[in-house]
């Protein structure tokens, strides 16, 4: 097990913090032990690892959809372990989240599916509006606005996911396996929205076991392996001129 | 103005479907509890004007061999000491006609000019009616008439008063049984739609929604349903308290007062939909929070 040092920060402060984080499921199996973390505020990673050595149970740690058995989860300074339930809603809506599944409301249209963490939050129906429609036209769905989710291919759910998992600037994005279901061009260009948002100071986080995509950008990798979390360095990547090159591919 | 647009799925809920019908039946039935309650406030107050501060003094005829003159005699020694009487206010013998008229229905027409002996009636009309008032004037009776007999409808009043209150109790009891079934039909029905809408809430939790947020989603929508119910039940009501009020007015017209105008009557049914409306749309909205209060 390996416990690596936080990263400096300016304040001190880390964004993301796992405290000695352990998870274990009621048939008494250990995912998570003894997790250790500290991001710094504006940390892109990947998190990588074979398929269920835990990458989903530690974003849920951190979405507030689970709670360790031992340890303490810190967003943002704020020990959300012990955090009343009254206070959790402002803290998630820090957070954007792609689930693996979408999760996308069958019975809502796309519009309203990504207006809904600006809904929640009681944003003014104009500004969601604007931000709504900007940002579907980003991801290419802005032909789509009324549809449902059930007339949509795959890919176009996983992009109607990411636009709601963004459209209120979350602090912390958290995204699992937000390119699985899409094909390279549109993976890039998703990609290339998670990298605007990092710029723009959100912190991302994003599971994948596509090695080839991990390989294409110089962001560290949080490797989960055997209920332990390790910190990489990027996987070789292309060169800067391909990535570009990579990103501006037109759609197919 | 109140949004009624929803993240919930309700079209494909069941549990909430037959709110609007349940809200309909309990505003009925509580608006006939309530307006009976009020129809028989109105009908005894009637009586009771009309009643209180009157009395009947009956002078039963001598034996049939008697006098003529003796029975007049009597009649007239009553009469004059109701007269000395300051709590009396008037003094009416009834003529033959009059009581040939009471007992037409029965005796047929003239039975008073017939050999019946019948007794004489004299119609008093009182300054006050308390029970002194009615001692002191059945005492100066029976000194010069001691047969006499003083009826001051209290009896049978006392009796209508208690069936009244009788009705009352009951219309209270069943207004506290609809409330609480109404209540509780809310509370089943709203636990089963959160049931129903879990992961949608679940969702919506994770995008940052605060309890109140569902909560008040679930309250509109059991507003709205509970209105279209509250305003059904309140129309099926005002057509059968119409309908009630026809035959009433086929009734003998003296026997009852004319309760058709009773403030009661008209505005106690709207605040009887209005509560059951408040009632399930409180209801709902405090299910969801303390259901809610209990999930991660």
């Amino acid at each position: 097990m390996q416990i690596f040092k936080p990263p400096e920060t300016p304040d001190g402060t880390a964004a993301v913090e796992l405290k000695n984080v352990s998870l274990r499921y009621d048939d008494g199996s250990d995912v998570l032990s003894a997790l250790n973390l500290a991001l710094p505020p504006g940390s892109f990673h990947f998190l990588t690892g074979p398929s269920g050595a835990g990458k989903t149970s530690l974003l849920k740690l951190l979405y507030l959809a689970q709670r360790p058995t031992m340890g303490s989860v810190h967003l943002f300074g704020t020990d959300v372990t012990a955090a009343a339930r009254r206070s959790l809603p402002a803290i998630r809506r820090k957070l954007g989240v792609v689930f693996q599944d979408f999760r996308l409301l069958q019975h809502l249209s796309v519009f309203d599916n990504v207006a809904l963490p600006l809904r929640v939050a009681a944003a003014p129906e104009p500004e969601i509006k604007s931000n709504v429609t900007e940002l579907l036209s980003w991801v290419g769905l802005d032909n789509f606005m009324n549809a449902k989710p059930a007339v949509l291919s795959g890919g176009q759910k996983q992009r109607v996911a990411i636009a709601r998992a963004v459209v209120n600037r979350p602090r912390l994005i958290l995204a699992d396996e937000p390119t699985g279901s899409v094909d390279d061009a549109i993976a890039m260009r998703l990609m290339q929205l998670f990298i605007e948002l990092n710029k723009l100071g959100s912190n991302i986080i994003i599971a994948t076991h596509n090695e080839q995509l991990v390989a294409r950008f110089e962001y560290s990798r949080l490797a989960l392996a055997d209920s332990a979390l390790t910190e990489l360095p990027p996987l070789s990547y292309r060169s800067a001129a391909e990535s570009d090159q990579a990103i501006n591919e037109p759609q197919t | 103005m109140i949004s009624l647009r929803t993240d919930l799925p309700w079209s494909g809920d069941s549990a909430s479907r037959f709110i609007p019908w349940l809200v309909a039946i309990m505003v009925f039935l509580g608006t006939l509890a309530v307006s009976g309650v009020a129809v028989f406030d109105t009908i005894l107050s009637g009586w009771s004007k009309a009643v209180t501060g009157t009395v009947t003094v009956q002078i039963p005829a001598l034996p049939a061999d008697s006098e003529q003159e003796a029975n007049q005699a009597r009649t007239d020694r009553a009469v004059k000491a109701l007269k000395d009487l300051p709590s009396v206010e008037g003094v009416r013998v009834l003529a033959n006609t009059e009581i040939d008229a009471l007992l037409a229905p029965w005796l047929g027409e003239r039975a008073a000019a017939s050999d019946l002996p019948l007794p004489d009636l004299i119609d008093v009309t009182l300054v006050d009616g308390s029970t002194a008032t009615i001692e002191a004037l059945r005492s100066a009776v029976t000194t010069v008439v001691h047969d006499a007999i003083i009826d001051d409808h209290r009896l049978w009043f006392e009796h209508l008063i208690d069936l009244t209150e009788g009705f009352r109790l009951l219309t209270i009891g069943v207004a506290l049984i609809v409330t609480t079934a109404l209540a509780l039909t809310i509370v089943y029905a709203t636990r089963a739609s959160l049931a129903e809408f879990k992961e949608v809430i679940s969702v919506l939790h994770l995008t940052g929604a605060r309890d109140a947020y569902v909560a008040t989603q679930f309250a509109k929508r059991t507003l709205s349903a509970a209105f279209k119910g509250s305003a059904g039940g309140l129309v099926a009501g005002a057509f059968a308290l119409f309908a009630i009020g026809l035959l009433a007015r086929n009734v003998e017209s003296g026997f009852l007062p004319d309760i058709g105008l009773s403030l009661g009557f008209w505005v106690l049914p709207p605040l009887v939909s209005l509560f059951a409306a408040t009632l399930a749309t409180v209801t709902a909205f405090i299910t969801v929070l303390s259901t809610l209060r209990s999930m991660v």
